[in-house]
C-alpha cells in the first residue's frame, strides 16, 4: 500500500466497483438473451437451419352414396434436385433431361439454382417406368417423391359434376372446385437441419409434421343411376346426334341429386382436349331455355290449387287456335283437338286449354306460383355456375304474355329449377332445394364431418292437389303425350315439353329443345327424371317422341335398381300406332321343339345347348317384353339322361 | 528503489492460464468445421492459436522479469516508433488491407498491427507523464490537454486506417488513467457534454449516422446487412440456456456465424457451455480486473500504479465491448476478446501486457 495518494485510491476503488457492475450488467444481459429470449431465438434459429420437404397431403375421395370411388388418387413421382448435393452438375443436367425429354440448358437451370430444393416441373407426376429410369441414373441429389394424382376411375363419367384437378391437386371446376377447402387437407413436412451450407446436419433428429388428409366427400350420386343415365344419353347420342343433352335424375322427397349427366362429355384426365366451355358449363344447373310444354304443370298445379279447374268434369272446346289481345296462338295439334275435358287438356298438351287457365288465374296468381316453384332465382344446389333464368316482369305482363308464360312459352329457366319445381308439384306440395353432397367423412376416424339433411324451402300446394297432378301426369304417360315413358308396373307420371330454340330474338326453324320430365310411381313418387335433347336429328322433335321413351328406360332401370316394388292399379297403357305392345312371356321350360313351333308367333327365339327339351328360359315366364323382342331357351336331352341313369 | 520481491501474483497468473486454456478450447472447437471445410484441417486454427499462447507465454515470463521502470525509460521512444508506424501503415504498399482496413504491416505471419502496438505504447506513456505531471493534471491547460492530445492524435491516426475498436479501446483506457490520476470530474462533465454536442452536431448533420449506431438495437430490420452478425450471433447464444448444449455441440458455428473463432467466440462459447460457461468466464476477467486494481493500489510508486491500471483497464474494456457487441448491448466495432478470440498479434501482446502487470505485482504489496 505505497500509493499515499488518496485520489488515486479513491478513484482505483470506484473504478474496481464501476467495473464490477459493468461485468454484472453485461451478465445479466447475457441471461436474459439466454433465458427471457431463449425460446424466441431458438425457434428463429432452427428456422434458420431447418429446409423443409413438404408432404402433401392426400386429396379426399369423392364417393357415391353407396361409397363406390368416383374420384380418387394414384401415387405419381415426381423428381426433386438438392442443388447443394448435386456433384456433376453439367453432367447431371444432361442425364436428367434426357430421360424426362426436355431441354439439358433448362434442367442445367433447376440444379443450379439457389434453392435448398428444386421440383422438376419436367419430372412432375410422371409414370412409375420413368421413375425407376431417373432412380437408375443414380444421380446425387437428385431424389424421387412420390405426389399424388387425381384420377376418374370412371373416364367421362359424372364429369361436369366432379369436375377436375389442377398440376397442384387444387379443385378446378365442378366439386372439385366447390368443395376444393374441404377435400384438400393441410400440408405437412419434413424438417431436417442443414448447416449454411445445406449439408444435412446428422445429429439432429427431423422434425415431422404429419399432413391431414382432406375429407371424404360422399355424394347423394347413386352410381347405379348415373351409369344408367350415362348409358341412354349415349345410346341417344348415337341415335340423334344432338347439338346436347342434359339429364337430371333426383329424389323428389329430399332434393338429393342421384344422378345428373350431360353431352358433350368429356374425360376429366384429358379435359384439355375439349372446348373450355365444355367443362366450364354443367349444362343442368348452367343452361337456360324456354321449358315449352313441361312448364304447364306449373299452370296446371296453380289453377288446381286455386280451385279455377275440375279435371274430370270441366270441359274445354280447342279450335286450333285461340285469340288473345289480338294475337292467334296456336295449338301444336293443326285443327285443334276439339272437345276435351280438361284431363283431356293436360294429356294432349293443348295450348289454347292453358291459355284458358293461365286466364282464370289472373298474371298476379300465376306468377306468384311461378315464383313460389322457385323459378326466377337460383335453387341453391351446391354446384358452381348456376343459372338463374329470367321472367317477365311483372309491370310488362299483357295478355300475351300470361298466355304464352301458361304453356311455358317466353320464360327461361334451368333443368334443375323444372326439376325442383315438378317435384314439389308431385312429392305433395313442397320445394326442397337440390343438393348433390350428403356428407364430408374423416377418412382417418370415419367420423362425419358434415352432414347435409334435406332443406324443405316452403310448402307451395296441398297434398291433396299434389294427388291430382300425380294421377293427371300418370294419365299423360298412360293415354297421353307421354307414352313412351310408359314402363310396366311403376306407374310413370310426366310431361312431354318440346321449345323452339331462341337465336338473335326469333325462333329458330326445326330446332328445338324436346324434354320429358317424369316420376314414379305416382302413388308413392321416388325419382324424378328430366331428360333434354337440343337438337336432335333424323326423328320428328317432339319431347313425346325422342325424349319420353329415354325418360322411360331410365325409370325403370333405376327404380329396379333402387329396390322399388312394381306396383298394381296401374293406369293401364292405351296403345296407338306406332306403340308396340307388351307380351307375357309363357312358361316353356320342359316343352318339346315341337310343343314350342305352335307357340311363339311374336317373340324371336335364340336356342342354346343340344337336346329335345326347354330346361331353362329368360327372361322367365310372366315378364312383359315389346312385341318382337328376344326369348333364350336351353335345351337339354333329357330323355337320355334319364335312360343312362336306369342303365346303371 | 522500490524493494524487490521474488514472486509475482499467484491469482492474477491461474487467472491468466485458466482464459488462456479456455481459449484454446474453445478457439479449437468454434473454428474446427470452419477449417476442416478451408484448409481440410480442423485443428488449423488450434494449431495455429497454440503457437501463437506458445510466444506468448515465453513473451510473458519474459516480461515479467523485466523491471517495469525500464518502460519508463523508453516510454517515449517507443511512443513515436509507433506514430512512425501508424504513419507508415497507412501508405499503401507498406500498409496492407484487410477486412476493409488498412491496419497490418508486413509479411503473411508476420504481420503486425501498429495500432496494437500503440495501445501498449499509450499505457506505458501516459503512466510515465501522468506520474510525472500529477500535480498539474487538475489543470485543464498543462495537465488534462497534453494528455488528451496526444490521446487524440493517435486515435485520429487510428481511424484513418480505419479501426474504430483498437482506438475505441486505447481511448477508454487513456481516459480510465486520467481519471484515476485525478482529473477533475467537472472537465470529464464538460468534456462529456462537448462530446455530446458534437454527436448531435453530427446527427443533424446526416441523420443516417443515428440508425447506423442504432441499428444494432434491431438487427432484424436489416437482418442480411448491418443486423446479420448480431442475429447470427444472438442465434447462437439464445438456444444456449443454461447449461448450454455442450462442448462441440454448436450448430452456429456451421457456417451460418462467419469466422466463429475471432470477434464471436464469446457466442459459441455462450452456445455450447451456456449461461454458466458465460458467467464463468466473465467472473475471470472480474477477477483479472480486481488482481489489477489490487496490483495498483499497492504499487510502490504513482508509476507502476498507473501502468497496472492502464493494463487492466484495457483488458477489461476490451472485454466489456466485445461480450457488449456480442449480446447486442453495442453496435458491432470488431474488437477480440482477450486471451479467448483467435489471433497470434491480439493473444501475444495481451500476454506480454500481463507480463508487465506480473512484474508490477512483483513490487506490489497485495
Amino acid at each position: 500500500m505505497r500509493v499515499s495518494n488518496v485520489t488515486v485510491r479513491k478513484r482505483l476503488t470506484i473504478s474496481l466497483l464501476v467495473g464490477f457492475l459493468i461485468f454484472f450488467i453485461i451478465d445479466v444481459r447475457l441471461g436474459y438473451v439466454q433465458f427471457a429470449l431463449g425460446n424466441i431465438l431458438t425457434d428463429g434459429a432452427k428456422d434458420l437451419w431447418s429446409r423443409n420437404i413438404p408432404f402433401e397431403p392426400e386429396r379426399g375421395e369423392i364417393v357415391d352414396r353407396n361409397g363406390v370411388a368416383l374420384a380418387t388418387n394414384k401415387s405419381a413421382p415426381t423428381v426433386y434436385v438438392v442443388p447443394r448435393q448435386v456433384k456433376d452438375p453439367a453432367k447431371t443436367a444432361e442425364q436428367l433431361a434426357a430421360v424426362l425429354n426436355f431441354s439439358k440448358e433448362k434442367a442445367y437451370q433447376y440444379i443450379t439454382k439457389s434453392a435448398s430444393i428444386v421440383r422438376i416441373n419436367e419430372g412432375r407426376k410422371i409414370t412409375h417406368e420413368k421413375a425407376n429410369e431417373v432412380r437408375d441414373l443414380n444421380l446425387a441429389g437428385v431424389y424421387i417423391g412420390e405426389d399424388s394424382k387425381r384420377h376418374y376411375p370412371f373416364g367421362n363419367y359424372l364429369s361436369h359434376v366432379l369436375g377436375f384437378t389442377g398440376s397442384d391437386n387444387q379443385g378446378l371446376t365442378g366439386l372439385e372446385a366447390y368443395y376444393d377447402k374441404d377435400l384438400m387437407g393441410e400440408e405437412g413436412s419434413v424438417k431436417f437441419y442443414a448447416n449454411a451450407k445445406g449439408q444435412r446436419m446428422n445429429d439432429m433428429a427431423d422434425d415431422y409434421e404429419a399432413p391431414v388428409d382432406g375429407l371424404d366427400l360422399k355424394l347423394t350420386i347413386d352410381s347405379k343411376v348415373q351409369t344408367i343415365v350415362e348409358r341412354e344419353l349415349d345410346n341417344a347420342q348415337a341415335q340423334y346426334n344432338p347439338d346436347g343433352m342434359i339429364a337430371i335424375a333426383m329424389d323428389p322427397n329430399t332434393g338429393e341429386i342421384l344422378a345428373m349427366s350431360s353431352r358433350p362429355g368429356f374425360d376429366p384426365a384429358q379435359f384439355q382436349e375439349v372446348n373450355p366451355e365444355v367443362y366450364n358449363r354443367n349444362l343442368p344447373v348452367w343452361s337456360t331455355y324456354e321449358p315449352g310444354s313441361t312448364f304447364k304443370v306449373i299452370t296446371l298445379a296453380a289453377a288446381l290449387e286455386e280451385g279455377k279447374v275440375d279435371l274430370e268434369n270441366d270441359h274445354f272446346h280447342d279450335s286450333g287456335s285461340v285469340k288473345v289481345g289480338g294475337a292467334t296462338l296456336r295449338c301444336w295439334k293443326r285443327g285443334g283437338h276439339g272437345s276435351q275435358t280438361y284431363l283431356e287438356v293436360v294429356q294432349n298438351s293443348c295450348n289454347p286449354g292453358f291459355v284458358q287457365l293461365g286466364e282464370s288465374l289472373g298474371k298476379d296468381t300465376l306468377f306468384k306460383y311461378i315464383k313460389d316453384f322457385g323459378f326466377g332465382q337460383k335453387t341453391g344446389i351446391d354446384l358452381q355456375g348456376e343459372g338463374k333464368g329470367i321472367l317477365f316482369n311483372l309491370d310488362r305482363v299483357g295478355p300475351v304474355e300470361l298466355a304464352t308464360t301458361a304453356f311455358g312459352q317466353g320464360v327461361s329457366v334451368t333443368p334443375i329449377q323444372q326439376v325442383a319445381a315438378i317435384s314439389a308439384a308431385i312429392n305433395g306440395g313442397t320445394l326442397y332445394t337440390p343438393y348433390i353432397a350428403k356428407e364430408l367423412v374423416d377418412p382417418r376416424t370415419g367420423e362425419v364431418v358434415m352432414k347435409k339433411s334435406p332443406v324443405a324451402k316452403r310448402k307451395v300446394i296441398s297434398e291433396e292437389t299434389s294427388e291430382k297432378i300425380r294421377y293427371a301426369l300418370e294419365s299423360v304417360v298412360a293415354q297421353g303425350s307421354g307414352g313412351r315413358a310408359f314402363v310396366e308396373g311403376y306407374r310413370v307420371g310426366g310431361k312431354t315439353g318440346t321449345a323452339q330454340k331462341v337465336k338473335d330474338g326469333r325462333y329458330m326453324e326445326n330446332n328445338h329443345i324436346v324434354s320429358f320430365i317424369g316420376f314414379a310411381p305416382a302413388d308413392d313418387p321416388q325419382l324424378v327424371v328430366y331428360v333434354a335433347v337440343d337438337n336432335p336429328k333424323g326423328t320428328t322433335q317432339f319431347g313425346g317422341v325422342v325424349s319420353a321413351p329415354i325418360v322411360g328406360s331410365i325409370m325403370g332401370d333405376s327404380l329396379r335398381a333402387l329396390g322399388v316394388e312394381p306396383r298394381k292399379g296401374q293406369l293401364e297403357k292405351e296403345y296407338k300406332w306406332p306403340d308396340v305392345p307388351m307380351i307375357e312371356v309363357p312358361d316353356v321350360v320342359g316343352m318339346t321343339k315341337t310343343e314350342l313351333g305352335d307357340l311363339f308367333v311374336n317373340l324371336k327365339i335364340e336356342t342354346s345347348g343340344e337336346g329335345n327339351v326347354v330346361v331353362k328360359q329368360t327372361p322367365e315366364a310372366g315378364v312383359k317384353l315389346k312385341e318382337g323382342s328376344t326369348i333364350r331357351l336351353y335345351f337339354d336331352n333329357v330323355e337320355q339322361k334319364e335312360d343312362k341313369k336306369e342303365e346303371e | 528503489m522500490p524493494t524487490k520481491k521474488a514472486t509475482p501474483d499467484l491469482i492474477l497468473l491461474i487467472v491468466t492460464f485458466t482464459l488462456l486454456a479456455t481459449g484454446l478450447i474453445m478457439v479449437y472447437s468454434a473454428s474446427a468445421i470452419w477449417a476442416d471445410y478451408k484448409f481440410d484441417d480442423s485443428f488449423y486454427f488450434a494449431k495455429r492459436q497454440m503457437l501463437f499462447a506458445g510466444v506468448g507465454i515465453v513473451a510473458m515470463f519474459f516480461i515479467m522479469n523485466v523491471d517495469y521502470w525500464t518502460w519508463r525509460t523508453f516510454a517515449k521512444m517507443i511512443i513515436i516508433i509507433c506514430f512512425v508506424l501508424l504513419v507508415l501503415v497507412l501508405i499503401p504498399g507498406i500498409g496492407n488491407v484487410r477486412n476493409g482496413s488498412r491496419s497490418w504491416i508486413g509479411v503473411g505471419a508476420f504481420s503486425i498491427q501498429p495500432s496494437e502496438f500503440m495501445k501498449l505504447a499509450m499505457i506505458a506513456f501516459l503512466a510515465k507523464f501522468l506520474s510525472e505531471n500529477q500535480k498539474k493534471i487538475t489543470s485543464f491547460r498543462k495537465g488534462l490537454m497534453p494528455s488528451l492530445g496526444i490521446v487524440f492524435l493517435a486515435f485520429g491516426m487510428i481511424m484513418l486506417q480505419p479501426d474504430l475498436g483498437t482506438g475505441t479501446v486505447m481511448v477508454g483506457t487513456s481516459v480510465v488513467m486520467i481519471f484515476i490520476a485525478g482529473a477533475r470530474i467537472g472537465h470529464f462533465v464538460g468534456l462529456g457534454m462537448l462530446g455530446v454536442i458534437g454527436f448531435v452536431g453530427l446527427v443533424i448533420s446526416a441523420p443516417y449516422r443515428i440508425k447506423r449506431i442504432t441499428s444494432f438495437l434491431d438487427p432484424w430490420e436489416d437482418p442480411l446487412g448491418s443486423g446479420f452478425q448480431i442475429i447470427q450471433s444472438l442465434y447462437a447464444i439464445g438456444p444456449g440456456g443454461l447449461f448450454g448444449l455442450g462442448l462441440g455441440q454448436s450448430r452456429q458455428k456451421f457456417f451460418y456465424l462467419p469466422e466463429p473463432q475471432t470477434d464471436f467466440i464469446f457466442a459459441i462459447l455462450a452456445e455450447e457451455l451456456g449461461f454458466i460457461g458465460g458467467s464463468f468466464v466473465l467472473l475471470l476477467f472480474a477477477l483479472l480486473l480486481w488482481r489489477g486494481i489490487r496490483i495498483a493500489l499497492g504499487a510502490p510508486d504513482l508509476y507502476g500504479s498507473f501502468l497496472a491500471v492502464g493494463i487492466v483497464a484495457m483488458v477489461a474494456i476490451q472485454v466489456m465491448i466485445n461480450v457488449g457487441v456480442v449480446t447486442g448491448l453495442m453496435p458491432v466495432t470488431g474488437i477480440t476478446l482477450p486471451f479467448l478470440s483467435y489471433g497470434g498479434s491480439s493473444l501475444t501482446l495481451m500476454l506480454m501486457a500481463i507480463g508487465v502487470l506480473l512484474n508490477v505485482s512483483k513490487h506490489s504489496k497485495l
